[in-house]
């Protein structure tokens, strides 16, 4: 027992004190949260996420090089906390040294140590000089990102003073795996220091580095910094596929009197999962298409947004009085914020630690909508369209089936039963009403013919699949209509679904499944590949075309279907495919989704205006696109740009036609 | 206060209208039922003066058919608290309905204002506002665009000809006639969804309100769908011969001139 033991049991008593206090506030925050969590299954894979992505730091090295420093500063941590652990036994009892596994084992040791604090220093000083010098826009300036650097550079550069000193006072036997400390102890040893001084300046080095950690541990329940005891978890629980349906409500539930979330304690504890694992690196924030046209949302700033206003309540929710949080929608998190977002979902493609964005601003829109009534007023003929016509367009049931007159096409009604077909093609409301994706539908039946593909549509009985509704946090209508939908299919057993809208698609294959309709559903740009494939379509008029592909973010982001679409365009005999800056899932959205086809687009530049200002840098003289929504929009922009009559853009399917 | 609001159902605007069979309505098969928009302005105006006067009521009225009773769950689900449905034939005309409103809206216990739209979607008579005015006894503003309430005096900004306004005061009881730019409807909320489709709606037979086929003046034998537009005819030549050719066209094929 020396003084040291004593001063560290009182300061250390007191910061892990404390650390932990702040810890507990934070859990029990957590667990105060009263929205529904999703089911977690699938262990064994989600082990193995764990493993690849936080071991591993997979997701993190997608960005190469703050990647890499982030990943000597990881794996630095962890080995020098083993180095650290030794260091508090040792101050609490001098004999606690792990040198007993053995001189040559305990040689490598500290050589580890040597090493990965040099690693990490690295890795600082490259995040450093990013962060100071090289600014990328979507880091923005943070004093806690500073703080944390701060602390992570003195903690390395405090091991090392103190090693050398360590190695100048003492000689330790396996001083020679000291590779980098000694060194510096042969610097400073040419100022003369004593053995006595030299193990004196150890000890304050010692306790700096001690006091560093320990007040490291206090400082980061409150900060960014929260990521490195919330990323693992977070990552372990990640949605595991990359098709995700949104969570239905239960409106037979009549214990439910709260729709969406209008307050921070409605969210589920998952969410504040969520909220405690933001770094901040601002890569969602990087790849927003709002964010990039100078709208006010910034995912980024969402979440750090929502976790202050977790904060800013925590009396009233742990109090139990939900009723004095306050509302969702605040200064920061502002209605134009939840309504610029596209659902694009590149927000959660790119984020490292799986933050899910999209159901939080879905959650807020639902409340907004079904419990408020607020929300872009041009919405509300939209839903009323929807409800009386079952299109979001003001067009009359009745001429759902008008597109296909004289193109000899059965309905289900007609051919009674879907086991006697291949497929049914589901045309989708732009399919049906829209002028330019009627064309596009046309295309894809001829496409049908020429490969003898028996096939029949629902005609005046498909109504609106009720996407934009769902994405818009009209649950209660989506619902609706996807009930009537699923009655419809299932009364023509129908198994088999191929449609060339991906938000049909998404909704017929991953949200039906919750409202009774299981089906095998295609998306036409797979359904032509494969017919491709099986040589039932043979690409032969050769093309001499430039092509770019826009990916839809319904077909890409959501479905991960990327190469189907491609390789379509690539079976024509000479077309020239090229992509854009922005690609697969790194793509831009033409920013129409999530209900924004209906919505005005009141600040900043236009989305499909710079997407097309992407495509036309290609030198490409064809857009093709795979998604009613995309090409009009991105129609509309090679309009905007005066490039219309010199870029044409066209459907997947209609490029195949015009070459088969 | 007690506010009331007259709803009419009509078809969807989007519905394709064909005529029945025996040429004395339209074939209502198939049809999709709305709240004629016009009403939307009067449902929500109502519910605006409720929310800034504590204990007023807002009890929707609607004439026709059993089917009317749906349009009239739309405005409770918007948030009415009452609904009446006053039991008329699909056959029945202005003057008809008017008596039939006015009938059950005597009976009410007090009446403060009587809410419209201007005019119905599907016939566009723009009759019943007034004509349920005359039978109450009370003074009826139309085509009300803006309303400023002190008291039970209402400012009333008239849309008229020309793009002009008129302002007109009122005392209620009165009955407005509500047109578009007085207000911006609401879209109900799912709670008040869920709470409308439990309300009880009260039904009110012809019989007990004195009312009977006889008050029915208009009779419809022989609808007819307006003809199909005729496709644009361009008339060629210098400025002279143009002229002289749509003076020929408007006397001889127009018959105008």
């Amino acid at each position: 027992m020396t003084w040291q033991t004593f001063a560290f049991l009182i300061v250390a008593g007191s910061a892990l004190t404390i650390s932990g206090k702040r810890f507990a506030l934070l859990y029990r925050l957590l667990k105060a949260q009263t929205g529904k969590a999703p089911q977690f299954k699938d262990f064994g894979k989600r082990f193995q996420t764990a493993l690849v992505n936080v071991l591993g730091q997979k997701a993190v090295l997608k960005d190469r090089w703050i990647g890499m420093a982030h990943t000597a500063i990881f794996w630095g941590f962890l080995i020098i906390s083993i180095g650290t652990v030794e260091q508090f036994l040792m101050t609490l009892y001098s004999g606690a040294s792990f040198e007993f596994i053995g001189e040559g084992p305990y040689s490598l040791f500290i050589f580890c140590q040597d090493f990965f604090t040099a690693l990490v220093l690295l890795g600082v000083l490259f995040a450093a000089y990013r962060r100071f010098i090289l600014k990328p826009k979507h880091l923005g300036q943070s004093q806690d990102a500073n703080n944390v650097l701060m602390f992570t550079g003195g903690l390395m550069v405090s091991i090392f003073m103190m090693n050398a000193f360590h190695v100048l006072g003492s000689h330790p036997s396996y001083e020679n795996a000291f590779f980098i400390s000694k060194n510096l102890a042969s610097i400073f040893g040419s100022f003369g220091f004593s053995d006595e001084t030299a193990h004196n300046l150890f000890t304050v080095f010692k306790w700096i580095h001690m006091s560093l950690v320990l007040g490291f541990a206090v400082y980061i329940p409150g900060s960014k910094h929260l990521h490195i005891v919330a990323a693992g978890p977070n990552t372990f629980l990640r949605k595991l596929d990359r098709e995700k349906g949104m969570t239905p409500i239960n409106f037979e539930d009549e214990t439910v009197t709260q729709y969406g979330v209008a307050n921070v304690s409605q969210m589920s504890w998952k969410d504040a999962l969520d909220l405690y694992s933001c770094t901040e690196c601002g890569r969602c924030q990087s790849l927003c298409p709002a964010w990039n046209t100078e709208k006010p949302l910034s995912p980024k700033n969402l979440i750090v947004d929502i976790k202050k206003n977790l904060h800013q309540n925590k009396e009233a929710i742990l109090a139990g009085k939900t009723e004095e949080v306050t509302h969702i929608i605040d200064d920061h998190v502002t209605e134009d914020v939840i309504w610029a977002c596209t659902s694009c979902r590149a927000c959660e493609i790119a984020c490292p630690v799986f933050i899910e964005h999209t159901d939080k601003i879905y959650d807020i829109r639902r409340n907004l909508v079904m419990m408020e009534s607020r929300f872009p007023a041009e919405v509300q003929s939209v839903f009323k369209n929807m409800e009386t016509n079952g299109t979001p367009w003001a067009f009359s049931p009745s001429e759902r089936a008008n597109w296909a007159d004289g193109l000899n096409i059965k309905t289900m009604a007609e051919v009674g039963s879907a086991s006697d077909l291949d497929v049914l093609l589901w045309v989708g409301c732009a399919g049906a009403y829209d002028d330019r994706n009627k064309s596009v539908v046309k295309s894809f039946v001829s496409l049908l013919n020429k490969a003898s593909i028996k096939f029949a549509i629902l005609g005046t009985e498909e109504t609106c699949t009720g996407d934009a509704a769902r994405r818009i946090g009209n649950e209660y209508l989506f619902q609706t209509l996807a009930k009537t939908n699923v009655e419809t299919l299932n009364r023509y057993a129908v198994k088999k679904i191929v449609t060339a809208c991906p938000h049909c698609f998404n909704t017929l294959k991953n949200e039906y499944k919750d409202m009774g309709g299981e089906y095998e559903v295609f998306h036409h740009s797979q359904f032509i590949a494969h017919l491709i494939s099986e040589g039932k379509l043979k690409p032969q008029k050769e093309m001499n075309e430039t092509i770019t592909f826009h990916d839809s973010c319904y077909l890409g982001r959501w479905n991960n279907v990327y190469e189907q679409p491609r390789s379509v365009l690539t079976s024509i005999p000479k077309v020239n495919l090229v992509e854009m800056r922005q690609n697969h899932d790194q793509g831009l959205c033409c920013g129409a989704g999530g209900g924004r086809m209906w919505m005005e687009e009141h600040h900043g530049s236009r989305i499909n205006v710079t997407r097309s200002e992407q495509a036309i840098e290609t030198k490409a003289s064809t857009v093709a696109t795979s998604c009613p929504f995309c090409i009009t929009m991105i129609s509309d922009g090679m309009k905007t740009k005066d490039m219309a009559d010199k870029i044409q853009v066209k459907d997947i399917a209609e490029i195949l036609d015009s070459a088969t | 206060m007690n506010l009331y609001v007259c709803i009419k159902q009509v078809p969807d605007t989007e519905t394709k209208i064909k005529v029945n069979g025996d040429a004395s309505g339209i074939d209502t098969t198939g049809i999709k039922w709305i709240m004629s928009s016009y009403d939307e302005f009067g449902v929500e105006e109502a519910l605006r003066l409720k929310e800034k006067n504590a204990g007023a009521t807002v009890t929707v009225v609607s004439a026709g058919p059993d089917r009317v009773v749906e349009t009239l769950r739309t405005a409770l689900a918007m948030g009415a608290d009452n609904a009446i449905h006053v039991e008329l034939p699909e056959t029945a005309d202005s003057a008809m309905t008017a008596k039939a409103l006015a009938a059950t809206l005597k009976k009410e216990a007090k009446v403060d204002l009587v809410f419209f739209g201007k005019e119905a979607l599907d016939d566009g008579a723009s009759q019943v506002p007034q004509l349920v005015a005359a039978h109450m006894d009370i003074p009826a503003v139309t085509v009300v665009c803006g309303i400023e309430y002190a008291g039970t005096t209402l400012k009333c900004k008239r849309e008229i000809e020309g793009g002009s306004f008129e302002m007109v005061e009122v005392s209620a009881p009165a009955v407005i006639a509500g047109s578009k730019g007085l207000n911006e409807p609401r879209y109900a909320t799912l709670p008040n969804i869920m709470k409308a489709k439990k309300k009880e709606v009260k039904a009110v037979k012809l019989a007990d309100i004195g009312v009977s086929s006889a008050d029915q003046k208009v009779k419809m034998k022989n609808l007819q769908l307006p003809p199909p537009k005729q496709a644009g005819k361009k008339i060629d030549g210098d400025a002279a011969a143009q002229a002289h050719g749509l003076a020929v066209a408007l006397h001889n094929e127009a018959k105008v001139i």
